[in-house]
């Protein structure tokens, strides 16, 4: 009896503690949501009356009215799907060839790949933007979305998926008269999407907050994904005299990320706890 | 013609020679089992038949045609799984019909083939279940339901039963001995089970060492063992093995306590040594004969096993009467029936008595 009754005080005292430290981790959030819906020049006053009214929606009027912010967002839409779409296909033929394929230097190729995940961005950003300037790709969508095609996880992942597949299946699947693209298609890709999925969302939010390579290939307004777009429409001081235009634009770039994260929610924590295999 | 014909088979992986010059036919709906301890390669075997390994050398033939050169699915055979291969994200319906949709199958015929399938085998129930949520047992009856509805020519199974707990294990292996009457299909089984391969079989093939053994009906391999391999591999207790010397035209044999035990072994050959097989059956407890000392007793029930040592120290296996009072340390006297006695020479190759 009193053995339960301190099994339920010690449920009760975590489940206190893990509600603390989630709110510790949201307060930023919650703050930053309330101080993009306060006027610039309340906030130049004092910034500490962020959870008292009155509130506005000035600084978020003054996003919509800029006219770049829409195709910002769709330039960023449509390089992150492309980018996650061209990384899972890519990855997912590259692993299975790995894992099920036999053909000269299969190894040595895997070794490489593995290599492309030591090597930083920053070590090999001036020759790509020589490369894509030789190419005339720069203010382009297949500037923008190329470089994050070389998925070296995503390889690597897949690879170490399909490996745990038991090949009793593709055999199974040969003496059921499945071609070689059948097995691949039919019986063994299905198997792989929760890799899939974890794969997926992690390269979209990648590049969906990807700011670097974007500020370096799109110099043209046209061309701007979204965090290039609202970091160039900063006015100077926006620290101290557009603190609510800021924080509206944090809001604003990171609301799709969200909208993914409460959809796949599921798999991205099965992903971050590394449980993702079945 | 045979439904199958294996000829001169060889298979190696790199220098190790895994299965030399391996020759078998099978009749039209006959039940073959390939037994053999873990490593003989008989799974090998199995699966060259499947096309799921290639032939180093040697043919391949199935209803008279070859097949060795074929895509698996092109050879007329399914193969049950040791562990099912289902489809896992298919449902079980989905897994049967999976096969068929690839060679063009029409619906409706699927449709009816799946049904009678499912019929025979009562998983009619789980056709819309997924394997995930079905058991053990159930995943089995879908295995094979998965190869009855491509109607092969040959069902090829490996080792279907070792994932079972016991109870299921002999219940499935009635209704497979049911299922091969109903089906009328030549079938070959892998497995390291003698029991299954006794109760299963028209005819066993014993593999080891690379080489087929012997060939024969069960009660062949049993009651005249073509050398010692086979005898001590087949038979729960293994037969006992004891040495002896051989004079007469019917051999006499001595043990080295000077018990002379006559056989009805004759025309025996040369041989440098010689020794004397007896199933435990063949030696029991009694008031008389060879006398040994208790060292273990298992008492099953039915009967009693008895592992004695001989006074030259030579372990023996005997059988006694299921309320045995024997214990340990005992001494006992063990009667030999020696005309069911086997012998087997210096090179292991067997002798038996024309009866038995």
């Amino acid at each position: 009896m009193s053995h339960s009754r301190n099994q339920k005080w010690r449920e009760i005292g975590v489940l206190i503690s893990l509600i603390g430290l989630g709110l510790i981790m949201v307060s930023p959030l919650i703050w930053t949501v309330m101080l993009s819906l306060k006027s610039n020049g309340e906030l130049l006053r004092s910034t500490t009356n962020a959870f008292h009214p009155p509130y506005t929606g000035e600084n978020y009027a003054a996003i919509m009215a800029n006219s770049g912010v829409f195709r910002w967002l769709l330039n960023s839409a449509l390089v992150s799907s492309l980018q996650t779409v061209g990384v899972l296909i890519l990855s997912s033929l590259a692993g299975y060839g790995f894992a099920r394929l036999e053909f000269p230097y299969r190894n040595q190729l895997f070794l490489i790949v593995l290599f492309g995940l030591a090597i930083p961005e920053q070590a090999v950003i001036i020759t790509r933007h020589q490369m894509f300037a030789d190419l005339h790709l720069h203010n382009t969508y297949p500037g923008l979305i190329l470089p994050g095609l070389a998925a070296p996880f995503g390889v690597f992942l897949m690879t170490q998926y399909f490996r745990a597949i038991p090949k009793e299946l593709d055999e199974a699947a040969m003496l059921d008269n499945a071609s070689r693209f059948k097995i691949f298609w039919k019986v063994l890709l299905p198997l792989t999407l929760p890799a899939q999925a974890t794969l997926g969302i992690f390269t979209f939010l990648a590049s969906w907050n990807d700011y670097w390579w974007p500020l370096i290939s799109a110099t043209r307004a046209d061309m701007f994904t979204l965090t290039v777009g609202i970091a160039s429409s900063q006015i100077n001081f926006a620290q101290t005299s557009g603190l609510g235009y800021l924080m509206t634009q944090a809001v604003f770039a990171s609301l799709p990320i969200l909208i993914v994260y409460i959809i796949f929610q599921k798999y991205i924590v099965r992903a971050v706890a590394g449980a993702a295999v079945r | 013609m045979s439904a199958l014909d294996i000829r001169n088979v060889t298979k190696a992986y790199g220098p190790t020679t895994v299965l030399d010059d391996i020759s078998l036919t099978a009749e039209s709906n006959e039940f073959i089992a390939f037994l053999g301890p873990s490593g003989c390669g008989k799974t090998t075997l199995l699966r060259m038949i499947a096309g799921l390994e290639t032939v180093d050398s040697g043919q391949i033939h199935i209803g008279g045609q070859r097949i060795d050169e074929l895509a698996p699915g092109e050879r007329g055979v399914a193969i049950v799984f040791q562990h099912y291969a289902l489809y896992p994200h298919m449902t079980i319906r989905e897994n049967m019909a999976f096969g068929l949709k690839n060679i063009k199958t029409s619906k409706t015929e699927i449709d009816a083939r799946i049904g009678e399938a499912a019929r025979i085998l009562e998983i009619e129930a789980f056709l819309d279940k997924k394997p995930g949520q079905l058991s053990g047992g159930q995943k089995q009856r879908v295995a094979i339901g998965r190869a009855i509805v491509k109607k092969p020519d040959i069902f090829l199974f490996d080792e279907p039963l070792s994932n079972l707990d016991a109870a299921l294990r002999m219940r499935t292996r009635l209704e497979l001995a049911q299922l091969r009457r109903r089906l009328k299909a030549t079938m070959i089984l892998v497995t390291h089970d003698q029991v299954e391969a006794m109760t299963l079989a028209d005819r066993i093939v014993v593999i080891h060492g690379r080489k087929i053994q012997q060939v024969g009906t069960p009660m062949e391999i049993y009651g005249r063992p073509a050398n010692r391999f086979v005898a001590s591999f087949v038979g729960s207790p293994p037969m006992n093995f004891l040495p002896v010397t051989i004079s007469g035209a019917k051999a006499v044999a001595t043990l080295s306590d000077g018990t002379a035990l006559t056989t009805d072994i004759a025309n025996l050959p040369e041989s440098a040594s010689w020794e004397l097989g007896l199933r435990p059956e063949h030696v029991r407890v009694s008031d008389t004969g060879v006398s040994a000392k208790v060292e273990f007793v298992e008492r099953l029930g039915e009967r009693t096993l008895i592992y004695a040592r001989l006074s030259d120290g030579t372990a023996i296996t005997a059988e006694d009467v299921g309320l045995s009072r024997l214990t340990m340390g005992d001494e006992v006297h063990l009667s030999i029936d020696a005309q069911a006695a086997h012998l087997f020479d210096a090179d292991g190759r067997g002798y038996h008595a024309e009866t038995a």
